[in-house]
This record gives structure tokens, C-alpha cells and sequence, in this order.
């Protein structure tokens, strides 16, 4: 137990190494961005009235006051990473003065139900269909999946997108093509909105998983071809194990252990949205909410997403490393 | 294996109930509980909005303005429209009459209407423009602060429906910040923002508003807004004109263009804001209900905005004038409208936008004077101006278009625009040889011996149309001998625009009223006074930084002279001939917008042939369409 502390400790000593020099490269490359926030201020308040040159100088200058950009940099540094640490991001520039925290606490709950649910979906599937296509090697049915899945695996995710785009939102008109939900309905937890935010993630779901099915189910099936071929396997097939079994606990589990990891890792990226998918499909979510905010210059913003962001992967990784030990016996500890 | 094939029957069984189940709904992207023939459907061409909830239009930079807001909601003392307005283009809103100024132009006195009313039920008056500008100048960090308290010396409101502006200086100008073009000075309620200790934290949810609409509803993600016809809407100063069309606006964020096409298709978007030339083309050929601007080709509304290849006036090589017209001189427009608008847009050979009056006002009578233009390159004089231009890019389209390209050369004119600047290398090449500058094989040299490079920036994938113009400029430049290449600015180039950090952009500086012949909108800022030093920002709108002692004199006539006075015009046509003369900007075509109009359930949008509104759904002027379209049978 105390060997598995002691690796708890020091694996919880790398995140936070990690999430600090992230979070600090984040930082200098949000600030090292050519775009200057209060100049696209000015141009979206501005460019389409009558502004005189000498009112736009003095908004220039209140708008720098506002968005806290006066001060050296050392002082705009330390008072950031104050703020961090009270889980402050501090104003958006770009929608001033909402704070970052309302922005991405609104937008992450549709990023977190939308991709949560298809990477789950996805990896399921992948991962069992992947392992029942290496071990039934001379299922036709599991060869054409096989095939279809490695012929739509290389296909650009936009290709995919759209294509289901006009499939269902045009020749067959049958799935909505934006938003999350119907326009014009309250939000809350009762059936008809439940089901309308269904109805709206359908596609955007459907085509996350049409394009991830392949990975999984590739490497899951080459996994399984390998161990397929392990003594124990052999002798279990040999003893006369029954082969449901077999598959399930001689091959499966020992094939999921990195298939894991991949969870992990993939269940952290979310938090960077999936930015094509929520353009195409005009859904909501932090992805657009990055992207916008990038064009804007909105380095709150921008740190904001990318802080949660790196947090959640980082966090994705220190789960799994505390939980590998528990699971795989032959991961050491010490 | 049997569990696998269970599988995937109770997968496929899921797939199809769950597909008839959606049928009945089958692809509405539209309000729900909502009758369609009662709701209008509009694009929001500002897309997802962040902060949803914020209707405070009068805090800098912190909502959207454009989902409904300041088309339907808001209100201020005039508008002009960049057509013909449904009583002329001028239209005293809030005001009961045009502005009267004094002689000097220190004092602007404003007549207001009566009768008019808040959708609380609260009366406007005088108090309401007073506390608009009194809010503003005393919170100095709100959205037109600066403006006020750069001209407003007080304003009084002597009685309900009269307001007294005294400026600090003379301006005979001051009444355009409160006239819409595209949006204005909007006026606040008194009664809601004297109950708010700090304005610039207040979001307005819900907003009370003085014109003939009031939300109903919108998305807290910022995808949609809608707004209802207010009962009263008599109350308010639309109801001159009559009731609004449709009892609900939804505007909407549809999606890239793509999107919008499908939206269009399925009749779930009734006006797009704007999309690619392809798509317009498409939606033309797909859907008869599908109407724009013009009948057939160009299809687009050309915006009051002058698309242009923009110098950097303060860059070494652009400062010579000789340079910057051998540059025009290499480009064959016909190819840049074909790359760009494949040929949908209106040329311009002057720098005034060809569209609302400007072509009556500059365009007609000034096509002899540049005719007769002569140019002289130092070895010969040439006539560079081609008036055949417009006729030949007709001409061009006919075979592949047909019958949408107009054969009448009134229409063709109005269409693709008159004529334009000749391309002629050898004269380019004389005009740079005496600006010292030497061919080498098939590459200038600068007169200091090196590459004559020229990047142009444009915007990318934000702005694709003018993103076409400028890499078909850069080729043609590539062929005539300079070392041109395209700058790809993405975000950067509002940034970049401003700090000076560019050769040549493609854009605009030059944007006008359209319905109107004044050219100060955009004139007076290009005054030498405000012209920044190299690597200091610039001012909006003189991005080239170019002074000129005559175009000063121009623009200090242009002050002292009233809004209306017809030497405008003449100093107008001053302002052209001098822009030929000198090339600071390189004038290309209108900026159209392909708004595309579907019939299927609303008729009676503005065209080309009853151009009472400027259809482009974010401008604030569209809300004059509301009171003409009626449902469609």
C-alpha cells in the first residue's frame, strides 16, 4: 500500500508540473497572438458608424483601461495566475463583461454530453466489434465491417459531415441540421426538450462515430489477432474453455488495457470541443466558443478553454495511471 | 456469432424507429408553436453569440446587435436608406423633422415626434435623447462616449419634443450619429437606466423597446432570437407606414453556406444574409421561390462600400504615384470579377461606390471626364479609361448564363457597372521606368536595385470573395514583372489594418450613405489631421494614411457647407477627379451581398425594381421591408 502511495504522490506531482507549464505556454502564446483585442473592439463597435478619429483614440484608450491591459507584464502575469487559482479567467474581451467562467460553463455541458456519449458509444462498439472481427477471423459479416471501416477511416471528418448533412437534412429531410435543441423551447429536465436535444444530437453524434468506429475497431482487432496466438489462449482453446469465455476474459481483457488509456486520453480531449462538428452542425459548444474567441483576440477566453482543457487531459491521464496498478497486475508500481 | 447478428438487428431495429419517430418533425430547424405563415426567418450573420443575454447596445463591444435588436427593437432620430426608402431615403424617424443647425454649425436643434411610445407603456420624449448623451459622456467606458463627449458641449430638452445639442466646434455632420446607415447612436430609456448604478454592467434582459417589435424569446447558447409584433404597434414610428407583415422575426445563426442553402431549399430560412456567389447560383437555379436584389445576374445587393485594392501610402515604394498607378495598370478587372463574384458585382472605375444615387449623382455625369483622362507616363500620353468594360463582362457571361444577363445597356450599366482602367504593361512599364525603376529580364528592381515586392493581405477563408480578388491581382502583377505574393492576414487583418503593418490590402476605405450624395461618412476622417505616424494606429477609415494638401481643402469645404447643399455633389466630383489623379486606392466593384429571398411564404421584398429597403438582414434599415411584405398565398 505504501509502494502504491507513493506512486499516487508522484504521479499527482506530474500533473500539477504538467498542468503549470501548460497553462504558462498557454499563456505566452495567447499573449504572442498578432490580433490586439481592443482593435477589434473598436472595429465592431465601430465600423459601420460614424466614428471620428479622435473618439476612436479616446476609446482606444478606454477600452485598454477596461480590459486590464495597462501594467507590465510581470504584473498582468501574476495577477492572471491569481485569478486561475481562484478559478477566475476573469472578463471576456469579446463580450465584455460577461466573465469566461459563465461563457464556458454554458457551452461545456452540450461539448460534454455530445462527445462523452458518442466517444463512449464509439469505443464500445469499436472495441467489440473490433475484438469478435480478430477473433472470428472468417466472419464474412465482421471482414465487410472490417473493410467499410477502413475505407471510411481516411475520410476527411467534414467530407463525413457533410455528407450526412445532406442525406438527412435535404434529400431525406428527417434529422434537424442545427442547433441542440428545437428553437422556441424552454430548456429544462422534461421529456419533450430531452427528446428534442436527442433528436438535435443525432447527426453530429452519428457522424463523430462513424468516423472514431474505425480506430478503435482496427487496433482493437489487431490487439486481439496477437494475443489470439498467446499460450494461454492456445491451452485454454485446447482445454476446452468455452469460447465466449475465452474471448471475454482470456483475449478482451488483456486486449483493453491500452484501449483504455485511449479512453482516457480521448474522454480529456473533449474539452477542447470538436470545433468542425459543432460548425458544420451549427452546435452548441466550447469548440466554437475557442475558435470565436481566438479570431477575437480574446486571450481570457481563449487561456480559459485552453486551462480546462489541459486540465481535463492531464486529468484523463492521472486517472488512468492511479487506476492501471488496480487493473493490470503486471504494471509495477515501484 | 448469434449475439453478434442479435446485435445488429436490434441496432438496425433502433436506427428505423428512431428515424420514424423523427418523421413527423422531419428536418424543422424552425420555432416551434409558432404558425409559419405569422413568422419571418432571418439569417444573424454574427452567428452563435456568446452572451446571449445581453441587450445593452450601449456597452462597448458586449452583445449582439444585429439578432433583431437594432432592426426591430431600437429606434433613433433618423435613418437613410441606401435605396429609396419607402418616402425617399431620408427618413425622420424619432424626429419630427430634419436637423436645423445654426449658422456656425455649433448648435443642432431636433424636432421629435409625439404620440410615440416605449413597449412598457412608457411615452418618449426629449428626456430619453438627453439621457441617451448625459448617460454616455458621464460613463466615459460605454460604446458611444467618446463620440458625445468629443462634440457634445451640453444638450438641453426645453419641453417633450424638443432637444438642443451645443457642440464644442462647429460640425455640420453631428446629426449622422444619429442617423442608421447601418446602425446609429440608438436612444436609451430614461425611465429603465436611471434605475441602473453602473450602465456599462446592465444587460437590458428584457429590453424595453421603442419600435414596433418586443422579444419573445432566445436561446441562452445564442443560436436564435425572436421577436414579436407589439400590440401597440401604432405607437411607434414604423407604424407611419402602415402594420408590419409578419407578427414573429426569428433571427437565426443557420450555419456556414452550405447550411443556409439547405435551410433556403427546405423553406426554413426565408432572407440568408449572404452567401458565395456558387451558392446563390444554386439556390437561382433550384428554388423559383428564391428571388434577390436584381432579377437574373449579378443577383447580389451592392452594398454602399467600394471594394478596392488599398495602399500603404506610407510604404517607400507606394508613396510614389507613378508606382501605384502602373499597378492599376496591370490588372485586368474582367478576371478579377470572374475569380471574385465569377462576374457578379458592379465595377467601379471612380472611388464612390457604384450603387443607390451615386451613379446618377457621380458615376453618369462623370463617365465623359474620365473618358477624356489623360495620363502621362513621361514617353507617352495615354487615355486609360475603357467605357466598354461593363458591356464586355456581359458579353463574356452570356454564353455560359443565357438569359439572365440583361442585353439592354441601360440595364447592363446598372448591372456590371460602366467602364473601367484600360490593362496596358507598356504604360505600367513607362510609368515605373520614371519612377526609376528597371526591368530586369521579366522582374522590376526597385530604384535601389532589389525586387520590386508588393504583398497584398487579404482575409482568407474569413472573406473568401475578396480573398479571390487579391490572389487573381497578384497573379496578374506576377505576370506583368513585379515579385507580388499573396499575404494571407486571417484574424490579424483588423489588427494589422490598423497598425500600418501592410503593402496593399484588399478591402475598403470608402464607404458611403447610398441613398445620399454626401461623401463625408467616410471623407472627413481622411483629413491629414488624423493620418497616424508610421507604427502608430490609424483611424478608422483612412487606412491607405494618405494626406494630400487639395483633399484637405476639399474636406474643410465639405464642413463648412450644409448636409443637403448641392455643392456637395461638386466637391464630390473634386474629390474623384483628385482620387484618379493620385490612386491612393485602386477602386475595383461594390461589395455585393447575395441576400437571398425566399417567396415561398412572404412576398413583397425589396429588389432592384422596388427598391424601397435595403434587403441585407443586418443592417438596421431593413426594418422598413416588415411593414411591405404580406404572407403568400
Amino acid at each position: 500500500m505504501g509502494d502504491y502511495i507513493r506512486y499516487a504522490m508522484k504521479r499527482l506531482g506530474q500533473f500539477v508540473l504538467v498542468v503549470f507549464i501548460g497553462v504558462n505556454l498557454a499563456y505566452v502564446i495567447t499573449h504572442a497572438t498578432p490580433i490586439d483585442p481592443v482593435e477589434q473592439s473598436i472595429s465592431a463597435s465601430t465600423s459601420f458608424g460614424n466614428a471620428a478619429p479622435e473618439a476612436i483614440a479616446e476609446m482606444r484608450r478606454s477600452l485598454e483601461e477596461l480590459y486590464g491591459l495597462k501594467g507590465s507584464w510581470s504584473e498582468q502575469y501574476l495577477a492572471f495566475w491569481s485569478r486561475v487559482i481562484r478559478g477566475d479567467f476573469g472578463p471576456s474581451m469579446s463580450a465584455f463583461p460577461t466573465p469566461v467562467s459563465s461563457l464556458i460553463a454554458r457551452a461545456m455541458p452540450w461539448t460534454i454530453g455530445l462527445l462523452v456519449t458518442s466517444t463512449i458509444i464509439t469505443w464500445a462498439l469499436g472495441n467489440y466489434l473490433g475484438a469478435l472481427a480478430g477473433y472470428h477471423q472468417r466472419s464474412r459479416a465482421l471482414k465487410a465491417f472490417g473493410l467499410a471501416a477502413m475505407g471510411l477511416h481516411p475520410v476527411p471528418y467534414y467530407i463525413v459531415a457533410l455528407v450526412l448533412l445532406i442525406v438527412f437534412g435535404y434529400v431525406w429531410p428527417i434529422l434537424p441540421i442545427s442547433g441542440g435543441a428545437a428553437m422556441n423551447m424552454p430548456q429544462g429536465w422534461n421529456w419533450p426538450y430531452v427528446a428534442s436535444v436527442l433528436k438535435h444530437s443525432a447527426l453530429p453524434a452519428l457522424s463523430l462515430i462513424l468516423i472514431g468506429l474505425g480506430s478503435w475497431f482496427l487496433g482493437m482487432r489487431s490487439l486481439v489477432s496477437n494475443i489470439i496466438t498467446d499460450d494461454h489462449v492456445v491451452y485454454a482453446e485446447i482445454g476446452g474453455v468455452d469460447r465466449r469465455r475465452i474471448l471475454r476474459s482470456y483475449v478482451m481483457r488483456n486486449a483493453l488495457a491500452p484501449q483504455l488509456t485511449g479512453l482516457a486520453m480521448s474522454l480529456g480531449g473533449i474539452f477542447n470541443g470538436a470545433v468542425i462538428t459543432e460548425k458544420v452542425f451549427g452546435y452548441p459548444g466550447v469548440g466554437t466558443l475557442l475558435v470565436d474567441a481566438v479570431y477575437a483576440g480574446d486571450y481570457g477566453l481563449v487561456l480559459g478553454v485552453t486551462t480546462v482543457s489541459i486540465v481535463g487531459v492531464s486529468l484523463g491521464v492521472l486517472i488512468i495511471d492511479l487506476i492501471y496498478p488496480l487493473i493490470d497486475p503486471r504494471v509495477q508500481v515501484d | 456469432m448469434k449475439r453478434l447478428k442479435s446485435l445488429l438487428l436490434t441496432a438496425s431495429i433502433l436506427a428505423a424507429a428512431s428515424m420514424a419517430s423523427a418523421l413527423p418533425g422531419s428536418a424543422q430547424s424552425i420555432p416551434q408553436n409558432i404558425p409559419r405563415k405569422e413568422l419571418l426567418i432571418l439569417e444573424n450573420p454574427e452567428g452563435t453569440i456568446k452572451n446571449a443575454g445581453w441587450f445593452n447596445i450601449w456597452a462597448i463591444n458586449a452583445g449582439s446587435q444585429s439578432n433583431g435588436l437594432q432592426q426591430a427593437a431600437l429606434d433613433t432620430l433618423w435613418y437613410i436608406d441606401p435605396e429609396k426608402g419607402l418616402d425617399g431615403a431620408w427618413d425622420n424617424s424619432l424626429a419630427a423633422e430634419k436637423p436645423v443647425y445654426n449658422a456656425d454649425f455649433t448648435e443642432m436643434r431636433v424636432k421629435l415626434r409625439r404620440g410615440l411610445f416605449w413597449s412598457d407603456g412608457v411615452e418618449f420624449s426629449s428626456a430619453d435623447v438627453k439621457a441617451t448623451v448625459d448617460l454616455q459622456i458621464k460613463f466615459p467606458n460605454m460604446r458611444f462616449s467618446a463620440v458625445l463627449a468629443n462634440n457634445v458641449a451640453s444638450v438641453e430638452a426645453p419641453d417633450a419634443e424638443t432637444v438642443i445639442f451645443k457642440l464644442k466646434r462647429p460640425n455640420s455632420r453631428f446629426h449622422a450619429n444619429f442617423t442608421v446607415r447601418w446602425g446609429a447612436i440608438w436612444i436609451l430609456p430614461k425611465h429603465v437606466f436611471e434605475k441602473v448604478e453602473d450602465p456599462t454592467k446592465f444587460d437590458f434582459n428584457k429590453p424595453v423597446s421603442l419600435s414596433a417589435y418586443t422579444l419573445n424569446s432566445f436561446d441562452p447558447d445564442g443560436k436564435w432570437y425572436i421577436w414579436q409584433l407589439r400590440e401597440d404597434w401604432q405607437r411607434t414610428s414604423l407604424g407611419r407606414f402602415g402594420k408590419p407583415g409578419p407578427k414573429y422575426l426569428a433571427y437565426v445563426d443557420p450555419g456556414p453556406p452550405d447550411k443556409r442553402v439547405i435551410a433556403q431549399l427546405n423553406h426554413e430560412l426565408d432572407v440568408i444574409h449572404d452567401i458565395a456567389p456558387e451558392g446563390m447560383f444554386t439556390l437561382a437555379k433550384q428554388n423559383k421561390a428564391t428571388k434577390a436584389w436584381f432579377d437574373g445576374f449579378p443577383y447580389g445587393h451592392p452594398d454602399p462600400t467600394l471594394a478596392s485594392v488599398v495602399f500603404n501610402t506610407q510604404n517607400e515604394q507606394l508613396k510614389n504615384r507613378d508606382v501605384r498607378w502602373a499597378l492599376t495598370l496591370m490588372i485586368d478587372v474582367k478576371r478579377v470579377m470572374m475569380a471574385a463574384y465569377r462576374g457578379a458585382a458592379t465595377i467601379s472605375a471612380i472611388a464612390v461606390p457604384p450603387t443607390g444615387v451615386h451613379p446618377e449623382a457621380y458615376h453618369k455625369p462623370m463617365e465623359e471626364w474620365v473618358k477624356g483622362y489623360e495620363l502621362d507616363t513621361g514617353k507617352s500620353k495615354i487615355k486609360p479609361y475603357d467605357p466598354g468594360v461593363g458591356k464586355q463582362l456581359a458579353d463574356m457571361l452570356r454564353p455560359s448564363m443565357g438569359e439572365a444577363i440583361p442585353s439592354d445597356p441601360a440595364v447592363i450599366a446598372n448591372s456590371f457597372g460602366l467602364g473601367w482602367w484600360k490593362r496596358d504593361l507598356k504604360a505600367a512599364g513607362e510609368l515605373l521606368e520614371r519612377a526609376g525603376y528597371r526591368r530586369q529580364g521579366n522582374q522590376w528592381m526597385t530604384p535601389d536595385g532589389k525586387p520590386f515586392t508588393v504583398k497584398l493581405m487579404v482575409e482568407g477563408d474569413l472573406r473568401p470573395v475578396m480573398t479571390r480578388a487579391g490572389s487573381m491581382i497578384v497573379e496578374q502583377w506576377k505576370e506583368a514583372g513585379v515579385d507580388a505574393r499573396v499575404d494571407i492576414a486571417q484574424g490579424t487583418l483588423l489588427t494589422r489594418r490598423a497598425a500600418g503593418d501592410f503593402d496593399a490590402f484588399i478591402g475598403w476605405s470608402v464607404e458611403t450613405w447610398g441613398g445620399h450624395n454626401d461623401l463625408s461618412y467616410f471623407m472627413d476622417s481622411w483629413h491629414s489631421a488624423f493620418v497616424a505616424e508610421p507604427g502608430k494606429p490609424q483611424p478608422l477609415r483612412n487606412w491607405q494614411r494618405w494626406k494630400h494638401p487639395e483633399l484637405d481643402k476639399l474636406i474643410e469645404q465639405t464642413r463648412q457647407i450644409g448636409f443637403d447643399d448641392p455643392k456637395g455633389i461638386e466637391i464630390g466630383k473634386d474629390y474623384i477627379k483628385l482620387m484618379v489623379n493620385e490612386m491612393p486606392i485602386i477602386p475595383l466593384m461594390s461589395y455585393n451581398v447575395f441576400t437571398a429571398m425566399d417567396h415561398t411564404y412572404w412576398t413583397g421584398f425589396p429588389t432592384k425594381s422596388n427598391p424601397y429597403a435595403n434587403p441585407v438582414t443586418n443592417w438596421g434599415n431593413s426594418r422598413y421591408m416588415f411593414v411591405r411584405l404580406k404572407p403568400a398565398n
